[in-house]
């Protein structure tokens, strides 16, 4: 490979590893000349991918393998490097919460949904960050744990994450599924507020994971390494503030211009419910399960190809 | 054919749409400043969409197949050319790509993606001009201003600032300009005439 490597991610809190390698000189020190791409949208990563403008993405496992597979026309030769974070999605709706908690299970949050849904006045309409995405699944856990269908109970929408603030002060949205630190933006600013999200409904599922291409395959050892040290300081509560005021500058600076106080929240989970924790694992099977049984849930995979997994 | 053409940069849609009228049998549209993509593919229900891949709501039309609710009447998929993956990866590269409505799929998306992708290469050379050209005066600023400042300290004149600074740099192998940009930090830059 004669250029740099192009490692696709969005403005999300957990694509901080990459962030912070590239900033702190990790993957020079690792012979790994890289350039990241900082995406408008899943799509655009996904399309990187699957026609060689990205060498590798920050990304969640649906798309992922939805990609390798080439559901969206074209396969890709993707394998997973290894994983980035865990957990860290938030579940937000707009309004007033009736029970001032997260949403219990079972019937209570059911009478809980139809109290705020009566306050809306209309079928709630629901964002995801993508519909090949945890934050899909994770809705759709939820509202199926309070008895809501997805299909006829609400409206889904599909929206970027950084979008999903404006939309709910517009009220364009009334909720969704988002991926740090958007949600926690919008509980601090007063739009919505959290009944739930990664740790209720999965709690420590695999969130982001790195993919690479064939292209990267020869630096895939190196590349690892790299984002292993910078997992490793992601971790280190003393770097937290660091961390968020990096991720807060804009990207022509070497930030991805996330909230700064709301980045810092996601960080710590003495502050949020919902916090990320940056992993750097090999990515197993049982990470996938209930991820592939899911997808083969919703038609979007067959019985081989959800017994494949990752190995896809 | 209905081609309904989503651009954020309004000069790159109309001159993108021009092009594509000068074909008769299409019939091109664009997408309204503040509406979102999905919301013109619905109000408008074209054949084939061509997007700027700088939109962030192309997800939102990527994923309506997924869909297990009817969100449009009519399917939408990315276009891909198997057959030419040359095309494919250039349109990606130079960010645009192509959706087709599915109630009838278009046989003739190729023309219009070549077409998009030439506009948008266009657009892109101009831009890079544009950015070379506001570098070079950029540079011409700092070196005239760093050869005020070496004629106000040297009492020199212009010709010999210029020979001074142009030594400098053949010596260390660099551009005037940084030569130049380093001589204004080393002395007081509120000292520049």
């Amino acid at each position: 490979m004669t250029h740099a490597l192009r490692i696709g991610l969005l403005r999300l809190t957990d694509s901080a590893p990459v962030i912070i390698a590239r900033n702190h000189g990790l993957f020079a020190q690792h012979g790994i000349a890289a350039e990241i791409v900082v995406s408008p949208s899943w799509s655009n990563i996904a399309d990187g991918l699957a026609w060689r403008t990205l060498d590798a993405a920050v990304i969640f496992p649906p798309l992922a393998m939805m990609t390798a597979l080439g559901r969206r026309g074209h396969a890709a030769s993707l394998r997973p490097l290894c994983t980035l974070s865990r957990g860290g999605n938030t579940l937000v709706l707009r309004g007033t919460n009736p029970l001032a908690t997260p949403w219990p299970t079972g019937p209570a949050g059911h009478q809980a949904f139809a109290q705020w849904q009566r306050g809306l006045g209309r079928r709630p309409r629901l964002a995801v960050v993508h519909m090949y995405s945890t934050h899909l699944l994770i809705l759709r856990r939820f509202l199926r744990m309070i008895g809501v269908d997805m299909d006829s109970g609400i409206e889904l929408v599909v929206m970027p994450p950084a979008d999903m603030i404006s939309a709910l002060a517009d009220r364009a949205i009334d909720g969704g599924c988002v991926g740090p630190s958007w949600g926690t933006e919008a509980c601090l600013r007063g739009l919505g507020f959290l009944v739930g999200g990664s740790s209720t409904i999965v709690p420590g599922h695999l969130e982001k994971l790195l993919v690479v291409s064939d292209a990267a395959a020869g630096q895939a050892d190196r590349l690892k390494a790299a984002l292993g040290e910078a997992v490793s300081y992601c971790r280190a509560p003393a770097n937290r503030h660091a961390i968020a005021q990096g991720l807060a500058l804009p990207p022509e600076e070497g930030g991805l211009a996330l909230p700064a106080r709301a980045t810092f929240a996601t960080l710590d989970e003495k502050t949020t419910p919902e916090p990320v924790t940056f992993v750097a694992e090999e990515v197993t099977e049982a990470d996938f399960d209930w991820i592939t049984q899911d997808m083969f849930d919703l038609g979007w995979i067959d019985e081989s190809e959800r017994e494949a997994g990752p190995k896809r | 054919m209905t081609v309904l053409v989503a651009d954020g940069n309004t000069r790159r849609a109309r001159a993108l749409s021009d092009d594509l009228r000068a074909d008769p049998s299409l019939h091109v549209l664009s997408v309204p400043a503040g509406m979102a993509l999905i919301d013109a593919v619905r109000q408008h229900q074209p054949d084939v969409v061509l997007v700027d891949m700088g939109r962030a709501d192309r997800d939102a039309l990527d994923s309506i197949r997924a869909l297990s609710q009817p969100a449009l009447e009519r399917p939408v998929a990315l276009f891909v050319d198997r057959d030419d993956v040359q095309l494919m990866e250039t349109a990606f590269d130079i960010g645009i790509c192509s959706y087709n409505v599915l109630d009838a799929p278009p046989d003739d998306v190729k023309p219009l993606l070549r077409a998009a992708i030439a506009l948008y290469s266009r657009f892109q050379r101009t831009r890079g001009e544009l950015t070379e050209a506001q570098r070079k005066l950029a540079e011409q600023k700092l070196v005239d201003q760093a050869k005020r400042l070496f004629m106000k300290n040297e009492n020199a004149t212009e010709d010999q600032a210029y020979r001074w600074f142009r030594r400098r740099a053949m010596q260390s192998a660099r551009r005037i300009a940084a030569v130049a940009a380093d001589y204004l930090s080393a002395h007081d830059r509120n000292d520049a005439p």
